[in-house]
């Protein structure tokens, strides 16, 4: 009772230190920024003003909303192929020593490489973007989902099989559930990459969205914008990571997080 | 001997697939192996791509090793101090989702388009995955292992060296591998951003009607980075022979 206690005790310091920290990090910035030309460094007071600019808010978020459908849609098609896959490989020995290198040799690619293939399968539109988020993502998940597919205990498939449970029930009963906190793993790797893909493709393919307004911000020397920009994707990774880890707490509250 | 196969027939698998639809797509839309080697063998006689990919991977280095030098450390004392996590925790894990490309345009505002826009590029991207991994190694080391060379009069240098260091070991290495991994992967996409070196040279071929030296370019990274990561783990086995190395997940 008072290890628990203790232990919170300790968390709540941890978090009280984080909330100073990043209040004296804004406080270093607004100090160094008066000291620097707004073009290169914009004082925080900036750049929340910006923000409550209402012409440029609303930009901002019809640009977000818009960048939200190929991000979702790049980060489905990433989980229908890598979740399947990975169950197959790292359940088989016979698959992972025969794909393993290759999907190895793929994975050492950096992914935006194949930007330039990707204009002449894709053009320079809504598919190529999906097309990209799709690239970066699938990867990473795939690596998190074949390890712990490979994770399984023996034992407990052991039981299954001796109660006479069909491999599909075994897969639905066993794998899956033992499968679950390396799902909600894979799920927070693929939406911080899949965040990081949609960003990428709109400011490599044709500039849309998000990736427009940090163009033209670039080419105007806003600083302040481009910061926004930067800072609202950083946001948008950390929210979506913050609901996943919500829900696997909800879902998965027998599974102890080390 | 037939599982010493496996691995051959997965490769020529998916070089007989990439053959067939190479063949049909045509060398416009997917050069097939047949003509990529032939092309690799010309890009190799051009001496263009060594001569670029030696000049990035140079700059790359600056960024990954500073990167390495200041994030394995930090990791340590974030792993090992409650207050060091609670100061910089929030910024690492800030910054480790931030993607590399939408970092670009800002760095450029910064730094403009030269050599230091590319070596700050490959440390941002890396240093907060090795301070990850690294964290994680030092929080994980077992109190009692702590405990045992307190208990036999060992000094906080001692135990340093003789107890955290090698329970860090494995993570040290893990951490250089995944960093190296993010460093050529941010190498080049600050390269296609601004189109010099070897990005330059990828972007200056996605123009050619023909895809075979594109893929040939995308190919050496590949081998790049295969071997960076090979002789990362044959330099970790020679300095720590005994170590089990880490999964490359992760979390």
């Amino acid at each position: 009772m008072t290890a628990i206690a203790a232990a919170r005790r300790t968390a709540r310091r941890t978090t009280m230190i984080s909330g100073l920290s990043l209040a004296l990090g804004v406080c270093l910035w607004q100090l160094m920024a008066s000291g620097i030309s707004d073009l290169i460094l914009p004082p925080p007071t900036d750049v929340l003003a910006r923000l409550m600019d209402p012409a440029f808010f609303a930009r901002l978020s019809r640009a977000l909303g818009q960048s939200l459908v190929p991000l979702a849609l790049g980060f489905a098609i990433s989980l229908g192929v890598a979740v399947p896959l990975g169950i197959a490989i790292g359940r088989s020995k016979s698959l992972s020593r025969m794909f393993e290198p290759v999907i190895t040799a793929i994975y050492a690619i950096p992914p935006i490489a194949f930007v330039p293939f990707l204009v002449v399968w894709f053009g320079l539109f809504f598919p190529a973007r999906v097309a990209l988020v799709v690239l970066m993502t699938v990867f990473d998940v795939l690596q998190v989902i074949i390890a712990g597919a490979r994770d399984v205990r023996p034992g407990l498939l052991d039981v299954g099989r001796s109660f006479g449970a069909s491999p599909v029930a075994r897969t639905r009963l066993i794998v899956l559930p033992a499968l679950s906190p390396f799902l909600f793993a894979g799920l927070r790797v693929g939406f911080a990459r899949a965040v990081n893909g949609t960003i990428t493709a709109e400011l490599f393919f044709a500039a849309v969205n998000l990736g427009a307004i940090m163009k033209r911000a670039t080419e105007n020397f806003d600083t302040a914008g481009v910061l926004l920009v930067v800072l609202l994707v950083c946001l948008l990774g950390l929210l979506g990571q913050a609901i996943i880890t919500l829900l696997e707490t909800r879902l998965l509250h027998w599974h102890v997080r080390s | 001997m037939r599982r010493a196969m496996l691995p051959l027939i997965g490769v020529f698998l998916f070089l007989l697939v990439w053959q067939l639809a190479g063949r049909s797509l045509g060398a416009a839309i997917l050069a097939p192996p047949s003509i990529v080697a032939f092309d690799y063998l010309e890009l190799l006689r051009q001496g263009d791509m060594l001569r670029e990919l030696a000049l990035s991977l140079r700059q790359m280095a600056i960024g990954y090793l500073a990167a390495c030098v200041i994030g394995m450390p930090l990791g340590v004392v974030m792993g090992r101090s409650r207050v060091a996590d609670g100061v910089f925790h929030p910024w690492v894990a800030m910054f480790v989702v931030t993607s590399t490309a939408a970092q670009i345009p800002l760095l450029i505002l910064f730094l403009g388009t030269g050599l230091w826009l590319r070596i700050t590029v490959a440390f941002l991207s890396t240093v907060f995955y090795v301070v990850l991994t690294t964290y994680n190694g030092a929080r994980g080391i077992a109190p009692n292992q702590l405990a045992v060379g307190r208990s036999f009069g060992a000094g906080r240098l001692q135990i340093f060296w003789k107890i955290m260091i090698p329970a860090i070991y494995p993570y040290l290495l893990t951490a250089a591998r995944i960093g190296l991994v993010h460093a050529i992967r941010a190498m080049v996409t600050a390269e296609l951003f601004v189109i010099v070196g070897y990005g330059g040279l990828i972007h200056q071929s996605g123009l050619s009607i023909e895809t075979g030296p594109l893929l040939g370019l995308i190919l050496t990274l590949m081998i790049v980075s295969l071997l960076g990561d090979l002789i990362l783990r044959g330099v970790g086995r020679w300095v720590a022979p005994w170590y089990e190395q880490q999964r490359l997940v992760s979390s």
